[in-house]
């Protein structure tokens, strides 16, 4: 049984609070347990989540959306797994810390051009385009501030955030178009456009935030 | 691979099942993936601990 310990090292304003982060690693540690027992290497399972990010990008592009949706919680469940396997297999370092980071940038890049392709007619483009840029400013902010040597440990929608946001906003978009397609004259995925304005928002709003506390930091000359 | 570990497994492949089924004309792969995503979660369901975090202080 897992147990939150008091001090889980996540951020005290993620929206994702630590028992839910603590439960789903609960509910996949004897996956990672069985990963580690058969010595699987961590970069498999990084490229493995770049691999998934490209079929959700691509099941979006199509207008598979729950498909999508189940594959973007995939490859977040995949980028948590890989860091667990790399610490207890005695693998973790900077190389792997580097090649995971700007893998996840381009799985998120890769999801972001499905949704942008899915929503090319749509108004959702321009929320998608803010998303995409959002989300990467929210790790660039980060990786710029820990360069200059500021412990950033503050943002309310980080990664676990952006793919449950748009995991389950995909889900919960596709069943309720299959339950209304016959109201509305045709499937519609007015939830999901939702749910990438919501991530859009948010995502900017984590990005600011981070950029003025590494400002307020490197004016202290603290950690913020 | 312990019977825990097939919990997540199969609730996934149950889950791209779903969605095959919902969006794509693979209907075939799409109901093995249901069936072979549920012998999973039978499974992964025959360890009886729940899978939730208690309180802090374990109460």
């Amino acid at each position: 049984m897992t147990v939150v310990p008091e001090d889980s090292g996540e951020p005290a304003d993620a929206l994702i609070g630590p028992r839910v982060r603590w439960w789903y690693r609960g509910v996949i540690a004897p996956l990672e347990d069985a990963l580690v027992g058969w010595r699987i290497h961590p970069d498999a399972l990084t490229w493995a989540q770049l691999v998934v990010s490209i079929l959700a990008g691509a099941a979006f592009w199509t207008g598979c959306i729950f498909l999508a949706g189940w594959l973007t919680i995939l490859a977040g469940t995949l980028d948590v797994l890989d860091g667990g396997v790399a610490r207890r297999n005695g693998v973790a370092g900077p190389r792997g810390a580097l090649v995971d980071s700007i893998v996840d940038r381009w799985a998120e890049f890769a999801t972001f051009v499905g949704l942008g392709a899915y929503f090319r007619d749509s108004w959702v483009l321009l929320p998608v385009a803010v998303a995409a840029f959002g989300s990467q400013m929210v790790s660039y902010t980060r990786a710029r501030a820990e360069g200059l040597g500021i412990e950033m440990r503050t943002g309310g929608t980080q990664r676990p955030e952006r793919y449950v946001l748009l995991g389950f906003g995909a889900w919960m978009s596709a069943l309720v178009a299959h339950l209304a397609c016959g109201l509305g004259g045709g499937p519609t995925q007015f939830v999901l456009g939702l749910a990438v304005t919501l991530l859009a928002g948010l995502s900017v709003w984590t990005a600011v935030d981070r950029a003025r506390a590494a400002v307020e930091a490197l004016g202290r000359g603290g950690t913020t | 691979m312990t019977a825990r570990a097939w919990r997540p497994v199969g609730f996934f492949v149950l889950m791209m099942g779903f969605g095959l089924r919902l969006d794509s004309d693979w209907q075939l792969a799409a109901w093995g993936l249901l069936a072979a995503g549920a012998v999973g979660v039978g499974l992964g369901s025959t360890d009886s601990r729940a899978a939730f975090v208690p309180p802090r202080g374990g109460r």
